[in-house]
């Protein structure tokens, strides 16, 4: 009888506990992969469902990027400029549905996932839906070691023609 | 100032002045100077072999921003020594002695002093092409950096012809032109934060020089059409007729010395 009491009390808590509360929501994305090229741009759609018996309201979905890879630095603001946002109430059983945009700006093999928090999250884990794989192929943009001859050679012409300008200024003066 | 009878006299004093700017060696040499910055500039941005596909595009955006603007300081150094100059060289009397309008004098002057701002567009344009290839963005680059620098030469460039028909010396003339212009370049240093809300956006946008530059990042760093922000020429636009019809109406009132007699 205790045993059982003290079972009822925790299954009580747990239910109770803010833990419980978000896990009434589910998150899932249209798309698990995706191939493109550097500087393109893609899109998927992530869906919250409203899993619990009442109205969930304040939740905010959060979208975040990580390198699969060690050695790329990645910042997610690069890759989008609207990362964050403020689900409207969605009714029980009901669903939302969130578009991404993004820009490849990497290169490299990256997850990309969508994790989806109560606005009073504090000590509340997030509901994180499947990671989609994007793999970005390599362009070489930028010839880094190119950049010295040019960066020599252009005031070079510039300073030779405007000191040969002034020789032939010289010359005219002193002949004058 | 004899010669030519067929052409007109602004004309006339537009190759004068031309002679003067480029022959004369103060336009290869600022045009030089202009080069070792840009240089300097483009060898930091490309050295970072960390820069990813949108930072890239910021370095073009860059690249353009800086040329836009050394090609504005670069007219409103001539500009402002166009009349000024003259008066403290002491040929200004031989000048309105000639038989040309003071307007046209005015406007071959300042069409003189313009012709650095084409010239600083050539020097950048190697640096746009090798920064900009691979990211696609040359042709706006170009287009961009083209449109918002002529406009903003052609306002720098009457607003030094204007205080240098006022100014009691070519050094005041200088002084004056160089704290407006970084009195408009300054609000483009407020942090992201100073620029929002009703009143950011009114200095943004009523500020030419703010304009433009926001005008150049738009298009080449967030990757708009050139025509979805154009309300932010607006500014721009409207700043270099103004200035430039205020230059040739005031020009009617040069004086060997400011204020003085004809």
């Amino acid at each position: 009888m205790r045993r059982a009491l003290a079972v009822a009390v925790a299954a009580v808590v747990a239910l109770a506990s803010p833990a419980a509360a978000v896990a009434s929501v589910s998150v899932t994305v249209d798309r698990v992969g995706v191939a493109t090229g550097l500087g393109k741009r893609f899109a998927f759609r992530s869906t919250v469902v409203n899993t619990g018996p009442g109205e969930a309201r304040g939740l905010v979905a959060h979208l975040n990027i990580a390198s699969l890879r060690p050695g790329v630095y990645v910042d997610p603001e690069d890759w989008s400029t609207s990362r964050t946002r403020y689900l409207d109430p969605i009714p029980a059983g009901a669903t939302a549905t969130v578009r991404w945009s993004l820009q490849a700006v990497n290169a490299g093999s990256f997850a990309v996932y969508v994790a989806v928090l109560p606005a009073d999250a504090a000590g509340r884990p997030p509901t994180v839906g499947r990671a989609v794989r994007v793999t970005v192929a390599e362009r070489r943009t930028l010839d880094a070691g190119g950049i010295l001859p040019l960066a020599l050679g252009v005031p070079a012409v510039l300073g030779l023609a405007a000191g040969g300008l002034a020789l032939r200024r010289r010359r005219l003066v002193s002949s004058v | 100032m004899s010669g030519n009878r067929s052409a007109p006299g602004w004309w006339v004093v537009l190759g004068q002045e031309l002679r003067d700017v480029w022959l004369g060696g103060r336009g290869p040499a600022l045009t030089f100077a202009f080069s070792l910055i840009l240089s300097a500039v483009a060898y930091l941005v490309a050295t970072n072999t960390a820069l990813n596909f949108l930072e890239q595009r910021e370095a073009v955006g860059l690249i353009v921003q800086v040329t836009v603007a050394m090609g504005g300081i670069l007219v409103v150094i001539a500009a402002a020594d166009a009349i000024s100059g003259e008066r403290d060289r002491g040929t200004l009397e031989a000048l309105l002695l000639a038989p040309v309008p003071r307007r046209q004098i005015a406007a071959g002057k300042l069409a003189a002093a313009l012709s650095l701002w084409p010239a600083a567009f050539l020097v950048a344009l190697p640096y746009v092409w090798f920064l900009g290839r691979g990211v696609g963005v040359v042709g706006d680059a170009v287009v961009v950096g083209l449109l918002v620098g002529s406009l903003l030469a052609l306002e720098l460039g009457a607003l030094g012809l204007v205080l240098s028909l006022f100014a009691g010396s070519n050094r005041v003339s200088l002084a004056l032109s160089l704290f407006v212009l970084l009195g408009l370049f300054a609000p483009t240093q407020l942090s992201a934060g100073a620029q929002q809300g009703w009143a950011g956006d009114l200095m943004l946008r009523a500020n030419p020089l703010t304009a433009g530059v926001h005008y150049v990042g738009r298009v080449l760093v967030d990757g708009h059409s050139l025509g979805r922000d154009a309300d932010l020429l607006v500014a721009p636009a409207v700043a270099a007729v103004a200035l430039a019809a205020v230059a040739l109406l005031a020009s009617g009132r040069m004086r060997l010395r400011p204020g003085g007699a004809r």
